[in-house]
């Protein structure tokens, strides 16, 4: 059994014709990851006992010739902004280094059903906001692929995780970005699904207008496998909309895939991308046209101004939802003493000492946008312009069903490279935040190339991921039997 | 050229914001956000007078009209006005985060002095 050649399917096989235990499989993934972990950092923590009494209960009901659930055995990774039960849950603050989650994410409840192995919690930035994962408060993660740089981020624990093998998949967030972006980083799939189609419920809010939680994986395939499991309607999230995802998710034909017009958006191709991004979209365009896929251009005019956009209502809802974090509700802040402190002053001190620099930042940002004299300069334009940029979809899927971008316009950057320098962080989102401003879903797919890793985007309508994971898997299969 | 934000207007701001800020914090978000904000001036140019603005997706129903990113539809979403059903055990596992607590009660420091 080698742990790298191992997919969600394989792990099903292997264990339906008994070359391996579920126990054995969490042993291993564990063992590696562990030792794995010392030079890449992707988990904050292993969850070794929940793994563990999982595939042993996946063990039991293999022996007893029941159903062992559809994600049987499958060594998973989560990120630390989503609740498991009992487990530390953090979202790499300080603010929650002692918070035990109360509960299980919707998500989490149905991986725990699927009889999926939870390895461990991965690091990312804190709560969410940042682009090279270097915001955590604990520790760094570094790019398997090269040491020396950054795995991307928010979700930068999840990709590495998988893209080092100490998971089979992973479940991340993305509010701009963090899924697809590391996932160009490091190499892997990531996929962001549609506003709405997964449950938010125990994700830890970061922009509830923006936040999807999505899936890593190896393969396209396997990631359509794993958002096939925890998407689905959740009366606990007032945003989730009742859909159904059919066989053709799981199971898209070539014709199907050959219907689909893929558009390129002129304004994703200018200039400021480096070269080895714009020769890997090269080459993913000219295996795709071999497929027999017809290719236009097309325009999102208003592409220039999402970024503007994005971090007005991000920081905006931001300064809102991390209103909650006081040192009081989940926990203490080391290093305060409350003792003597008016309720005002203790406040100040915990968000003060608990937050990190990023963090403040952007509470500082958003609740300077919301305040009185600024909101309609700021806030109130900016909901427009997002009407606008969410048209300029509209009308470019009249004329096509899914959109060709690349996910980042440079390659992993060098760790502490742009720490010290939030705009040309946040300019690493730029082709990822659009989607995210109009709500649709998108995946991150490596282009088959050597050197660093780089990513291209499928955009797909709302709710239509099987066209995007359609086109992403056939992609794959050109290079299948080379 | 007049700034887009001051030192006075920042103090302020992490005063509604609930944070003690460091002397040298403050001087590198003066500089931040002077030029996050000035990234924003790009916006003043384009012209969105007859655009209704978009506050989130409220959809609701099923995708009728896949492919049409909603938005604009500001339908609130309700449900019954009860409780929700919380375990036992989760009770007890929020309760537990809070740094004090006696019978049933969570302690903090006084809300009117």
């Amino acid at each position: 059994m080698h742990l790298h050649d191992l997919s969600v399917k394989k792990i099903r096989q292997g264990l339906m014709e008994k070359k391996f235990s579920a126990f054995e499989i969490a042993r291993a993934f564990l063992d590696y990851a562990e030792e794995k972990n010392k030079d890449i950092g992707a988990y904050l923590r292993l969850t070794e006992n929940l793994a563990l009494e999982e595939a042993n209960r996946v063990d039991i009901a293999l022996a007893e010739g029941k159903n062992p659930g559809a994600l049987a055995g499958v060594p998973l990774a989560v990120k630390d902004n989503i609740l498991i039960e009992g487990e530390l849950a953090t979202a790499a603050s300080k603010i929650l280094e002692n918070y035990r989650a109360a509960y299980d994410a919707t998500v989490v409840k149905k991986l725990k059903a699927t009889g999926a192995a939870l390895l461990g919690k991965t690091n990312m930035d804190e709560f969410a906001m940042g682009s090279s994962t270097e915001n955590s408060a604990f520790q760094l993660t570094k790019n398997p692929g090269d040491l020396e740089r950054v795995p991307g981020g928010s979700s930068g624990g999840s990709a590495a995780a998988v893209a080092a093998n100490m998971a089979i998949g992973a479940l991340g967030s993305d509010t701009g970005g963090s899924i697809r972006q590391p996932a160009g980083f490091c190499g892997v799939v990531g996929l962001k699904p549609t506003y709405g189609a997964v449950s938010r419920y125990g994700l830890m809010a970061m922009a509830s207008s923006l936040d999807q939680i999505g899936v890593f994986a190896k393969t396209v395939e396997d990631a359509a496998i794993l958002f096939k499991e925890i998407a689905g309607h959740d009366p606990l999230d007032a945003t989730g909309v009742e859909t159904e995802y059919g066989g053709e998710l799981l199971n898209p034909t070539l014709e199907q895939a050959r219907s689909l017009r893929v558009g390129v958006p002129k304004e994703y191709f200018v200039a400021g991308m480096e070269n080895e991004v714009a020769a890997a979209m090269d080459s993913a365009i000219t295996s795709l046209k071999s497929l027999k896929l017809e290719f236009k251009e097309i325009s999102l005019p208003h592409t220039k101004y999402a970024l503007s956009c994005y971090y007005i209502i991000m920081p905006a809802e931001v300064s809102a939802n991390l209103a909650r974090f006081d040192g009081i509700r989940y926990g203490e802040v080391g290093g305060v003493s409350r003792a003597g402190l008016s309720l005002f002053d203790l406040y100040k001190q915990n968000r003060g000492r608990g937050f990190g620099a990023e963090a403040k930042r952007r509470i500082i940002l958003g609740t300077f946008i919301l305040s009185a004299g600024y909101y309609d300069a700021y806030y109130a334009k900016a909901q427009k312009v997002r009407s606008l940029i969410k048209n300029d979809f509209n009308e470019a899927f009249k004329e096509v069903d899914v959109i060709l971008t690349p996910v980042s316009p440079t390659v992993a950057f060098k760790i502490g490279e742009k720490v010290n320098d939030p705009l040309a962080m946040y300019l690493s989102d730029i082709f990822t935040i659009p989607v995210n401003l109009a709500g649709l879903p998108a995946v991150s797919v490596p282009v088959r190339k050597s050197g660093l890793p780089v990513g291209f985007q499928l955009i797909g309508k709302r709710f239509r991921e099987a066209d995007i994971l359609a086109v992403g898997r056939f992609y794959e299969k050109i290079f299948e039997n080379r | 050229m007049k700034k887009l934000i001051t030192k006075e207007i920042l103090e302020k701001t992490a005063e509604l914001a609930r944070f003690d800020l460091e002397k040298e914090e403050e001087e590198k978000l003066l500089v931040d956000l002077e030029k996050i904000l000035g990234h924003f001036e790009e916006l003043k140019g384009l012209d969105s007078e007859n655009v209704e603005p978009m506050a989130g997706h409220a959809y609701r129903q099923a995708p009728h009209n896949a492919g049409q990113a909603g938005g604009t539809e500001e339908k609130n979403v309700f449900r019954n006005d009860e409780s929700a059903r919380r375990s036992e055990r989760e009770r007890q596992n929020i309760a537990a985060a809070f740094p004090e607590n006696r019978e049933n009660f969570l302690k903090v420091p006084p809300v009117f002095e």
